[in-house]
């Protein structure tokens, strides 16, 4: 996977990555920072992790989630994990794999929905 | 059933450990050779009696059929007769002898008839053996034990495929009710239901897990209601598969609102110390529907009273 081709998107005041599947370790990394200098240049109140293209969710990646959201909560944003896959939930629940403060959504529409405040089902 | 049965001779591969159990040796199956004159001599009329008896009982008289079928039977047990002392107790033998166990199985002969047959052909052979003049006392001693022992090694072929037959029986329908007791069913929009009817062990929680993730995603249903009011008892084995289950739930961004909470289940949850706060819960499925309503901003109203 390059790394160069990850995108970070801004949606208004909100930042949309959609993480491709099976990220190697370097690209894991580079996608945090890329998101951290992203909400600092565009002040963004929220992250959306859409990670329904991810079959395989190993530890290190389970990890840089749960520090990004670390992360961003310190930069004042929140982390929304969007569209999981069966497999992957099932795998996480199994190898004990937490993520963290991030929020789950069932996919991108509804975490759009956290941020947009008129979904109670936070 | 042409599967398994291959399946069951794969798996079946110890037939000369079998052998060696048993103590059956080359010596054996030489003294074994010495009276296959004599069971080619007197095969006819050996099968001619043996089903002259089993005509006699009903519960075997009903495997027999007409007269063609008994024919072609006789055949083949002749030939089963004349085999058992070829001399030859190879693969191919012990083959053969799984397949006359598979296929007797296969007809619903019971193991008893299968038994008992064997009990009559030794009443048949023994005199031929200790009768013959050609044999020493010696001699005969040898081939009466040499033929006990491939006697037991075929019971224990036959019984072992009988065996085989009816576990395939059982695991199949253990599937059958493992599938058939986690229904998992949309009964709102974003809302699915799945009852659980029975203990959750670990294996039908990996399932069930499964189950219930893929419907989540598939109806793209933010509540999920476990009903367990169908479950007998609740112990910390079965808590914390649930547990396991709510939290794989949440990594997909559902809920899961617990329902059927009876107060039997209750006072165990408490009394096992086991910690379910955190996750909603409710005594009915009910009472779970209508929180996943108002958490889904639905409401519900009943038009005779407005």
């Amino acid at each position: 996977m390059d790394v160069d081709s990850l995108s970070v998107i801004k949606l208004k005041n909100i930042l949309l990555v959609t993480v491709p599947d099976d990220p190697g370790d370097d690209t894991i990394h580079e996608l945090q920072t890329k998101v951290l200098f992203a909400i600092e240049k565009y002040q963004s109140k929220g992250l959306i992790l859409d990670i329904s293209n991810v079959n395989i969710l190993d530890s290190f990646f389970a990890r840089t989630i749960s520090e990004t959201t670390q992360m961003v909560a310190l930069m004042g944003g929140q982390t929304v994990i969007a569209g999981m896959q069966p497999c992957v939930a099932i795998t996480a629940t199994e190898l004990g794999l937490h993520l963290g403060k991030a929020i789950s959504t069932l996919d991108v529409d509804r975490a759009l929905d956290i941020f947009t405040d008129n979904f109670k089902l936070v | 059933m042409n599967h398994s049965h291959s399946k069951y001779l794969s798996n079946f591969t110890n037939w000369s450990e079998q052998k060696r159990f048993v103590n059956f040796t080359d010596k054996d199956a030489d003294f074994l050779k010495l009276l296959h004159p004599f069971a080619v001599e007197y095969a006819d009329s050996f099968v001619d009696r043996l089903y002259d008896h089993l005509i006699l009982f009903s519960e075997t008289k009903r495997f027999l059929g007409d007269e063609k079928m008994v024919s072609r039977l006789k055949l083949a047990q002749k030939a089963y007769f004349i085999d058992l002392t070829s001399g030859e107790y190879g693969e191919e033998y012990f083959k053969s002898r799984i397949k006359v166990g598979i296929s007797h199985q296969r007809i619903g002969l019971p193991p008893r008839v299968y038994m008992s047959t064997y009990c009559h052909y030794m009443q048949l052979i023994i005199p031929q053996i200790y009768g013959n003049p050609a044999f020493d006392i010696e001699t005969a001693n040898s081939i009466f034990l040499a033929l006990h022992k491939i006697i037991n090694l075929d019971q224990e072929l036959a019984i072992s495929a009988y065996i085989h037959a009816t576990d395939e029986v059982i695991s199949r329908q253990t599937e059958e009710i493992l599938e058939m007791s986690t229904p998992v069913i949309q009964i709102w929009e974003g809302v699915v239901a799945a009852p659980i009817i029975g203990m959750l062990d670990s294996g039908r929680t990996q399932q069930f897990m499964e189950r219930l993730l893929e419907t989540i995603v598939a109806t793209n249903s933010p509540v999920a209601l476990i009903d367990i009011t169908g479950v007998p008892q609740i112990d910390t084995a079965t808590a914390q598969h649930l547990i396991d289950t709510i939290n794989a739930v949440k990594l997909l961004g559902s809920q899961v609102i617990i329902t059927g909470v009876r107060p039997s289940i209750a006072q165990t949850l408490v009394h096992l110390g086991i910690d379910l706060s955190g996750i909603l819960t409710r005594p009915t499925m009910a009472a779970g529907l209508k929180v996943a309503l108002d958490q889904l901003s639905i409401k519900v109203i009943d038009s005779s009273k407005s």
